[in-house]
């Protein structure tokens, strides 16, 4: 149940797993079996995939922190141009993995899972700073330099 | 709109996209007297015009008097900048220009992340008067937002229209008599929302590493000890009794535990970490979907 949770979640954020993992094409390090397969999401994370090859592709993100350092395990499924599953391995060693399993005694914990917004009936979303006009404008400049 | 039948007044200030729901259309006069409160809190706390009462401070150490405004920021920053052991800090407009997150929007990092100088060291915050002792970039990014839409929701209710709800782009104010239900945006997906929650009157604010992503791994959200961005946690969430405090406060989940910053604020809290889970106060149980 655990795990069908997380990959609910994960299958949410394939949008951002796939341009860090696709990038990157590290060597499979760390291979963690999927359950199941689910059908990739239509939307940003598949319009995303348009370029890529088809394959499994694996990558450890390992993030300094204020706290230390943090690796995250990611194994991304790609098939047809789209994310067809994706794995996120959190490792126990890491000091904030174990801090988030352990430590927080009077906070909840959960998995988050993304719903889409269409399926919701709400009038308001609650998010992070949407900013001006000319600063999408300059992500976008600077994506496209990327290329 | 928050309501049915309801009608929305929209405008950008502080570089973002603001509305401001009414249940009937305010009148030009309301109009004209919200702008000009956003004009004045920008021409004020505005690091990215040259003519504004911080950039004046940026450029010459000196005493300054500020609107009434600064004794609330200043109290607030002055016990987060305690709680984060100076990771939170008024003094990080440095370090996000540093980073690319300047004037230009130029996206481009000038440097590697530049601490921001210790508070103790060059400013006196007492009341509305600001004394420095460097010249110092105050930056009040983190509460401002927040701010202004309490200060906007003063000015609709000295205008007599008491029932209103103000949307900063994904902060929200809800100044009416009835609640509102509001998605949670997903971290990394805005097409998504990962819950739910019910927004009686107060406010419900958000701090992310999504959209003002640039570079490799640089975001807004940067540690004022070091000037490098926060990287563990994704988002967070903070419903309060005003927007100051909820803006400020879901930038501080960055940087210090809820449970410890319910010991000081009157606040609840949802934080997401990057590894897709979430921890939450008591009141943000059941928002979550499953």
């Amino acid at each position: 149940m655990h795990t069908s949770l997380r990959k609910n979640v994960l299958v949410g954020i394939a949008g951002l797993s796939l341009a860090g993992t696709a990038a990157g094409c590290a060597p499979g390090a760390q291979v963690t079996p999927a359950q199941t397969t689910q059908p990739a999401p239509s939307g940003s994370a598949a319009a995303a995939a348009g370029s890529y090859q088809d394959g499994i592709y694996s990558a450890d993100g390992n993030y300094v922190s204020p706290n230390g350092q943090e690796t995250v395990g990611v194994q991304l499924t790609l098939a047809g141009g789209s994310v067809s599953d994706v794995v996120i391995t959190a490792h126990p060693s890491n000091p904030n993995t174990r801090k988030f399993q352990g430590e927080f005694a009077s906070g909840i914990k959960a998995q988050i899972v993304g719903k889409q917004l269409d399926e919701i009936k709400v009038s308001k979303v609650a998010g992070s700073s949407l900013t001006s006009g000319g600063f999408n404008q300059a992500v976008e400049k600077i994506k496209a330099d990327a290329k | 709109m928050p309501h049915p039948g309801w009608t929305d007044f929209n405008f950008d200030g502080i570089g973002t996209r603001w509305q401001i729901s009414t249940p009937s259309p305010l009148p030009d006069g309301h109009r004209r007297r919200l702008l000009d409160v956003v004009a004045e809190y920008d021409s004020v706390w505005s690091r990215f015009r040259p003519d504004s009462l911080v950039s004046r401070a940026a450029r010459q150490p000196g005493t300054y008097k500020f609107p009434a405004e600064a004794a609330d920021l200043g109290p607030l920053y002055g016990t987060l900048y305690r709680l984060s052991n100076g990771a939170m800090t008024p003094l990080i407009g440095r370090s996000l220009a540093q980073l690319g997150y300047d004037a230009d929007y130029s996206l481009r990092p000038g440097g590697p992340p530049l601490a921001a100088p210790r508070w103790e060291d060059v400013l006196e915050w007492d009341g509305t008067v600001l004394t420095t002792r460097a010249p110092v970039v105050i930056d009040v990014g983190a509460a401002g937002k927040g701010q202004l839409a309490d200060l906007l929701s003063a000015e609709l209710l000295a205008g007599g229209i008491s029932d209103h709800f103000i949307d900063a782009s994904g902060d929200l104010l809800n100044a009416g008599a009835a609640p509102v239900e509001v998605a949670l945006e997903h971290p990394y997906d805005t097409s998504r929302a990962i819950g739910i929650v019910t927004l009686g009157t107060g406010a419900l604010c958000a701090s992310a590493a999504n959209r003002r992503a640039w570079g490799d791994g640089l975001h807004h959200v940067l540690d004022g000890t070091t000037g490098a961005p926060v990287r563990t946690i994704v988002a967070s969430w903070a419903m309060a009794g005003t927007a100051m405090l909820a803006d400020a406060l879901a930038t501080a989940l960055f940087f210090v535990g809820g449970a410890r910053l319910r010991e000081e604020f009157e606040f609840s809290w949802l934080t997401v970490y990057s590894d897709g889970h979430a921890e939450h106060s008591a009141d943000f149980e059941g928002a979550l979907f499953s």
